[in-house]
């Protein structure tokens, strides 16, 4: 081989070695562990970043200007919306905890710009010390954009603690299942959201929405083009009862998730009657082949058009 | 902590995987699925290395102390394992060198006056006095080696060989004159891999042709499932049979050492890293290496290689009866090597990296390559092979370094005449061994200069009998066509092409196996 010709080899196999690199290692992307690999990480005794600064008064009116200015426009125009039961806030005072399903990063958005200014305002997120607190530049990013704290999901102490931040007065967004799920449908709540509003004495309002899986599921870092349909919904604030075990309350605040979910796909008449009954559909989801589990969340959710709406007198146009 | 080794089943998260291959290495994607058996990390090292020698010699196991085996007038030799184990080459000081002081010193006060340190290099080529000095250290070589008190083993020095006997067996047992005949022996040995130590110190590195004859064939080979299992080894049962022939002539105290895994030095840290696992740093360290090596010539790659020093820690140091102490050593291997692997698969892949235990300072000639391929990392495993009867073997080789006509003069021979006859282990060594054991001129470079045996070519095949009778195909991947073609074997470009070419013996969709070696491994497959 020439001289040029080797000069050309060896570029050219730079250029392969780093297109093999940037894909093989997800340059840009989070790194991921080979699934039969994971038993084997390492406890990492990783730094966690504070966050108080970020309720100060210059961080929450840096933030109004990212969520409104940069935010918002953003997720408006990747996905489409719709919100249903926000008026159980107007008969609410602060702080409560809103207790999501959890699905894909859109969920915080979601909820977060689905709230009414003024709850959005107060609303910080729990967000895993582990993934989102790991880095200086992650943890500043997420606490500017999302008012997120960390917690620990393997049960260590944090600088700040979840009923700190109650405390002060500012409503908590939870997703008590710890962790996106995998294929799309709810998986067991942990204990945390009921055990803070058990001892705060605040009450639980429990979120359910659908379509960030199919919109936006693990390992996209952005929502799926065309304008994904996602919808949420507000459900009825609960309160621990008199002599209520915190593991009870958890179990009552699924079931309230869970209801909300029905209520998606039926109406509310047919979720409640069903949820009298105890028939409401598990949101774990049916237990079949895992490709129909995730052929089913990979649909994004139909919602009627605005102009279509069924209305009870149809009145013909002349 | 270490993590123990485990097995990784290739997903649609898992990077490429680094492969070895001669004086480089290349990053593989793996077909999902594929088996890919990591070695445990390295285990904890013990505090203090000077106490546990100190320890080991003061309280050996089923053997007096060693202060109480030397007294004034005796005749002590000190035997070492030579460069073939520790590989690549430790950083200074050796662990030998640290053994081999603290006996002297024992020595020394004693008022041993007699003592020769011999390097146990059997058929292996003549340690240089640099790489004696490397072992013994700069205290011990400037006492003894101008005196000539430290020495190669000269296996063909007729004169300074002793005939022990026969065993039950019927085998010669020749060893080293001036140790059979010490009031004691002690055996320096650093136990790398399962397959070194024990009896196999004396019995095979201070002996002769007369005894190396026969286990180093063809037949013990193929009944040696594996080598670097000592318990299903015709190999270790013949030196084990020789070795307490040995024990009733001669008092061998014996001293093993243990390592971790700790092979590369930190500034190629990505090496000894589960790939998923690289850090940026790593990643450019990989591709900066990669293109170094790309634009580098032959001899600067072999540099950039040989020069590299391993970084092992002393994980055991036990001292006393060969036997029982080769029992704790070989515990400590285990625990640091071992991995179990549930089942066989139809093809198994190996890297062969740029050194095996005969081309220190030299070149990995196509015959060591399959040395190493198929025999060592082949050989790497406890209970079944890796690979179903019948399977294929796809090895990672360019098969391009040459022959080192210094160390390897024979293996040319061997290569240009023996293989172009026969590829054949069983056919070639009744047909040619004895020719070249005998060739004068072999002997004679052997003797005086720094060359390899004329019939260790041979041995090298043997160790790949087992491999060769147990696969039905061997595929080396980035190997040069012709020399393949003369080892018996093919050669494809991409692992996708030897796959297609293994079609035809293992099926369009086989299970796959591959051993993440180095750092070493022992696939304990169920």
């Amino acid at each position: 081989m020439s001289a040029s010709g080797r000069r050309r080899g060896f570029w050219r196999g730079g250029v392969d070695d780093v297109r093999q690199a940037s894909r093989g290692w997800r340059w840009g992307h989070r790194a991921q562990v080979p699934r039969s690999a994971q038993p084997w990480v390492p406890e990492t005794e990783s730094t966690v970043f504070r966050s108080d600064w970020a309720r100060t008064k210059p961080a929450i009116a840096a933030r109004e200007v990212v969520q409104r200015a940069g935010l918002e426009p953003v997720f408006r125009s990747s996905v489409r919306t719709r919100v249903q039961g926000l008026d159980v806030l107007d008969r609410l005072e602060g702080p409560v905890i809103f207790a999501a399903n959890h699905a894909s990063h859109l969920d915080t958005p979601l909820v977060l710009l689905s709230l009414p200014d003024r709850w959005r305002r107060r609303t910080a997120v729990a967000a895993a010390a582990d993934y989102f607190f790991d880095t200086w530049w992650r943890a500043v990013g997420s606490s500017v954009l999302f008012n997120t704290f960390p917690i620990d999901r393997r049960g260590g102490t944090m600088a700040t603690t979840p009923g700190e931040v109650l405390e002060q007065g500012w409503s908590l967004l939870i997703f008590p299942e710890g962790t996106r799920s995998q294929d799309g449908w709810m998986g067991r709540f942990r204990m945390g959201a009921a055990y803070l509003a058990h001892t705060h004495g605040v009450p639980v309002v429990p979120v359910a929405h659908r379509g960030t899986f199919a919109a936006m599921p693990r390992g996209r870092s952005w929502p799926a083009p065309g304008r994904r349909q996602l919808t949420v919904r507000f459900g009825e604030p609960l309160r621990p009862r008199d002599g209520e075990s915190v593991r009870d309350f958890a179990g009552r605040v699924r079931d309230g998730v869970a209801v909300l979910l029905d209520e998606e796909s039926t109406t509310w008449w047919e979720a409640r009657r069903r949820a009298a009954t105890g028939t409401t559909p598990d949101p774990a989801g049916p237990r079949v082949a895992q490709w129909r589990r995730l052929w089913e969340q990979s649909a994004s959710p139909q919602v009627e058009p605005v102009g279509r709406r069924l209305v009870a007198w149809r009145r013909d146009r002349p | 902590m270490s993590r123990p080794g485990f097995v990784l089943e290739v997903d649609d998260r898992t990077p490429p995987l680094l492969v070895h291959e001669g004086l480089g290495f290349r990053l593989e994607e793996f077909p999902l699925g594929t088996r890919v058996v990591y070695p445990p990390e390295p285990i904890d090292p013990v505090a203090d290395v000077e106490q546990a020698i100190h320890d080991a010699l003061h309280h050996p196991v089923d053997s007096d102390p060693l202060p109480q085996l030397l007294f004034a007038g005796m005749r002590l030799t000190i035997a070492f394992d030579d460069i073939s184990t520790l590989l690549p080459t430790p950083q200074r000081p050796d662990v030998r060198q640290r053994i081999i002081e603290q006996v002297l010193t024992l020595a020394a006060d004693a008022g041993v006056d007699d003592v020769v340190l011999i390097s146990a290099n059997a058929f292996h080529r003549r340690l240089t006095a640099d790489e004696l000095e490397a072992i013994v250290g700069e205290r011990v070589f400037r006492s003894f080696f101008g005196e000539g008190l430290l020495v190669n083993h000269d296996a063909e020095d007729h004169d300074n060989l002793s005939f022990l006997g026969k065993t039950e067996a019927d085998e010669h047992v020749v060893i080293n004159k001036r140790a059979a005949e010490s009031d004691l022996l002690v055996y320096v040995n650093t136990t790398l891999v399962p397959m070194e130590g024990g009896h196999k110190s004396v019995g095979i590195g201070l002996s002769a042709y007369n005894s190396l004859r026969h286990h180093h064939n063809h037949d013990t080979m193929v009944n040696s499932t594996s080598f670097m299992d000592r318990h299903s080894s015709e190999l270790h049962a013949s030196a084990w049979r020789m070795g307490r022939l040995i024990k009733d002539h001669v008092k061998v105290f014996q001293i093993e050492a243990t390592v971790d895994n700790t092979v590369f030095p930190k500034s190629v840290n990505f090496l000894q890293k589960r790939e998923w696992e690289w850090s940026i740093r790593d990643q450019a360290t990989m591709l900066g290496t990669r293109r170094a090596l790309a634009a580098a010539p032959l001899k600067l790659r072999h540099r950039i290689f040989h020069d590299m020093r391993s970084q092992y820690r002393i994980t055991g140091v036990n001292a006393g009866e060969v036997e029982a102490v080769h029992d704790l050593t070989l515990a400590k291997v285990h625990e640091q090597q071992l991995v179990e692997v549930q089942g066989q698969s139809d093809v198994l892949v190996l890297g062969v990296p740029f050194l095996g235990p005969y081309n220190v300072h030299s070149s990995m000639n196509p015959i060591l390559a399959t040395c190493m391929g198929l025999g060592y990392v082949f050989n790497s495993y406890r209970g079944r092979p890796p690979v179903r009867q019948g399977g294929a073997l796809i090895l990672y080789h360019p098969l391009n370094e040459g022959f080192n006509q210094l160390h390897h003069p024979s293996y040319v021979d061997f290569y240009e005449e023996v293989l172009a006859d026969s590829t054949d282990p069983a056919v070639i060594g009744p047909k040619y061994e004895q020719q070249f054991a005998q060739d004068e001129w072999y002997i004679h470079l052997y003797r005086t200069s720094h060359a390899y045996h004329g019939v260790h070519a041979f041995y090298m095949w043997y160790w790949a009998s087992h491999a060769m009778d147990h696969v039905g195909d061997v595929i080396w991947v980035g190997g040069d066509r012709r020399v393949a073609a003369r080892l018996g074997f093919r050669a494809a470009s991409t692992l996708a092409d030897a796959l297609e070419m293994a079609s035809g013996t293992v099926g369009t969709s086989p299970s796959i196996t591959y051993l993440h070696n180095p750092p070493h491994l022992i696939a304990d497959v169920r």
